[in-house]
């Protein structure tokens, strides 16, 4: 079976013989691409079951778009497939029993019944569609839990972590969980903490017309997903340390850090920075174990490498230039970490910090040569500077959304690269 | 991945236990190491059968958890607090190791149908489960007040590296630090259990230290 690779990128090809240094470098993992016979070849059978926020804030356009993408996710599913429906608000109703997608009809028949309602108990709904799922869960399918909500959890169960310790749980179970937040509203805190514990996909949905695309998208990332409940061990020898890991990825319960699923032909980059002392030649300075598990089947794989780089005088090292892709791709995870002390200033009120670090972030980024995704980038960071004024609220989301990128499965409109 | 099912009631000889272990671990594991973690606690002192000493399921969790652990890079005092949990917390532990040298097995559809029904349904009930897991506080605190100690806060997070230890003061000179990671089972015989547990624990380690 193919096998994915991983691969050492270091910003500077070798460290310091005569005094200590910092290494800071990528690790690349790269899945297998998605072969010409996996066209043919058979995704593995889904189990999936759509919930749908039905509060009174859904009315109108919003739930008429969901009941549109609703009935296109079930034409796009065939008989070897499930999907059950539930919608929530203050009461949880279950549209459509999980049942084979054989004739899309019954469920898009079901779908046109679902109308507004009260409060949103996104708690219960979520359980209540998780349930579906595990009551067929498949060990070879994909089996995962899609919620879609424009609110704020104010009914039943509210708490954030405690949701997303809920949401983990089900997820070391076999059964994933996407969080899609729909306009102006949602829970963007929520919505990413209990897309990172359910080991699925973000997205924040500005307009309830990029829904179709998104469930789109979901299919997709499902029927190529190579690894999921993906770990990463990192082991720092003879001394080397490693003081920073920039994607801020959760810690797993044996220490390991938690990766996004694993997609064929998606590669996914880990930002380091290490501590070494004055290195002797030939020494291993990093360990690195990469851990997943298969879809349609419950063994753990996983692939070891080790990291070795020659020696030079801290002279010598100095001049060497750094690697320029490296040195964007940490750039960029950089980026995406301040953002978090952006969203932080803004909780505390303070407007004028919050702007002024968004410029510094800007200034620093545009002094970096110029590339398509340093600038699209820099596009990203003035549009949230400008929004900082006019919409705040939306600014925060949109911040939220994009500072999750290095350690998540985040859903882009556009199509543009992921982090 | 290594995958061994072992019987629950399944007992062995000190050889046999460091066999399966080791088997599962992939990593030979020596007597000495199982006599120094039995000193420090993290395995349950062996029954005694005539004069050879004899292990069994719980043991071998035990072990297997510890070794997996340290092997992680935690130190032993760190892994003291995972090894008085229940077997079944132990096997759920294990199974978070992300599957190395784990006796864990694939996650079946009752596991996560029952992990659904488990979870409280209505608000008041949540509600009431919150509550649940601070009673354990609330109780130590209790009775910490009960012995006489009203002047110092009773219970206090204190951090170390990053993990969180909530204290319990029961007695003058006497404290209790669990890692807030270690949840208490409800109130009820699972939690008696532990509590004994516990004690016996705490029992076996004073008559060490007389000697």
């Amino acid at each position: 079976m193919t096998r994915p690779t991983l691969r050492f990128r270091p910003l500077r090809p070798a460290v310091a013989s005569d005094r200590p240094s910092i290494l800071d470098l990528l690790l690349t993992i790269t899945p297998p691409p998605a072969a010409a016979e996996a066209n043919r070849r058979e995704r593995p059978p889904l189990n999936l079951a759509l919930v749908i926020d039905r509060s009174g804030s859904m009315g109108g356009t919003k739930l008429s778009y969901a009941r549109k993408a609703a009935r296109f996710l079930a034409g796009e599913l065939t008989s070897r497939d499930r999907l059950a429906i539930v919608s929530f608000d203050d009461e949880v109703q279950i549209v459509v029993a999980s049942r084979p997608v054989a004739d899309p009809q019954p469920f898009i028949a079901a779908i046109n019944t679902i109308d507004s309602g009260g409060c949103t108990a996104l708690f219960d709904g979520w359980r209540a569609g998780a349930t579906q799922v595990a009551e067929h869960l498949d060990p070879a399918a994909m089996n995962r839990v899609l919620l879609l909500s424009d609110g704020q959890a104010n009914e039943g169960l509210t708490n954030q972590d405690q949701i997303a310790a809920k949401v983990a749980g089900l997820t070391q179970r076999g059964i994933s969980t996407s969080a899609f937040g729909l306009g102006d509203d949602f829970d963007e805190d929520l919505m990413g903490a209990m897309a990172a514990a359910g080991d699925g996909t973000l997205a924040h949905i500005e307009t309830p017309s990029q829904l179709a695309d998104l469930y789109a998208s979901e299919l997709r990332g499902l029927a190529s997903t190579f690894g999921r409940r993906v770990s990463l061990g990192l082991r720092g020898k003879h001394g080397a340390e490693v003081v920073d890991l920039l994607n801020d990825l959760k810690r797993t319960g044996a220490g390991n850090y938690q990766l996004p699923n694993l997609r064929a032909g998606q590669e996914l980059n880990v930002g380091l920075r290490l501590e070494l002392p004055a290195w002797i030649p030939n020494q291993e300075i990093l360990s690195v174990r990469l851990a997943w598990e298969a879809p349609g089947s419950g063994d753990r794989q996983s692939l070891i490498e080790h990291l070795q780089l020659p020696v030079m005088a801290h002279g010598e090292l100095d001049q060497l230039d750094g690697d320029e892709a490296v040195a964007e791709q940490l750039a960029l995870f950089k980026a995406n970490r301040e953002r978090k002390r952006v969203i932080t200033e803004l909780d505390r009120g303070d407007v004028i910090s919050a702007s002024a670090s968004l410029g510094k972030l800007f200034g620093d980024l545009s002094a970096m040569p110029a590339t398509p995704r340093l600038t699209r980038e820099l596009d990203l960071l003035s549009e949230k500077l400008a929004l900082l004024k006019s919409d705040p609220k939306r600014s925060r989301k949109n911040l939220r959304r994009e500072s999750q990128r290095s350690s998540l499965n985040v859903w882009e409109s556009e199509g543009g690269p992921r982090d | 991945m290594v995958k061994v099912f072992t019987p629950a009631d399944a007992l062995y000889g000190l050889e046999d236990l460091l066999l399966v272990a080791g088997k599962l671990l992939d990593e030979e594991i020596s007597p000495r190491t199982v006599r120094l973690y039995a000193t420090q606690g993290l395995i349950d002192r062996p029954g005694k059968e005539g004069r050879s000493a004899v292990y069994g399921h719980r043991h071998l969790l035990q072990l297997v958890l510890v070794r997996a652990l340290a092997r992680r890079g935690l130190s032993l005092s760190a892994i003291a607090p995972f090894c008085v949990l229940a077997d079944a917390d132990l096997e759920q532990q294990l199974e978070q190791l992300d599957g190395e040298g784990a006796a864990a097995t694939a996650p079946s559809a009752n596991e996560a149908l029952q992990y659904l029904r488990d979870l409280p349904s209505t608000a008041d009930a949540v509600g009431a489960a919150a509550e649940e897991s601070s009673s354990f506080a609330r109780k130590a605190a209790a009775m910490g007040s009960v012995l006489g100690m009203l002047n110092k806060p009773l219970s206090s997070r204190t951090s170390d590296n990053g993990s969180r230890w909530l204290r319990f003061t029961l007695a003058p000179g006497i404290e209790v630090h669990v890692r807030d990671s270690v949840l208490p089972p409800p109130a009820g015989p699972r939690r008696q259990q532990w509590l004994q547990h516990l004690l016996d624990r705490l029992n076996a380690l004073l008559d060490d230290a007389d000697r």
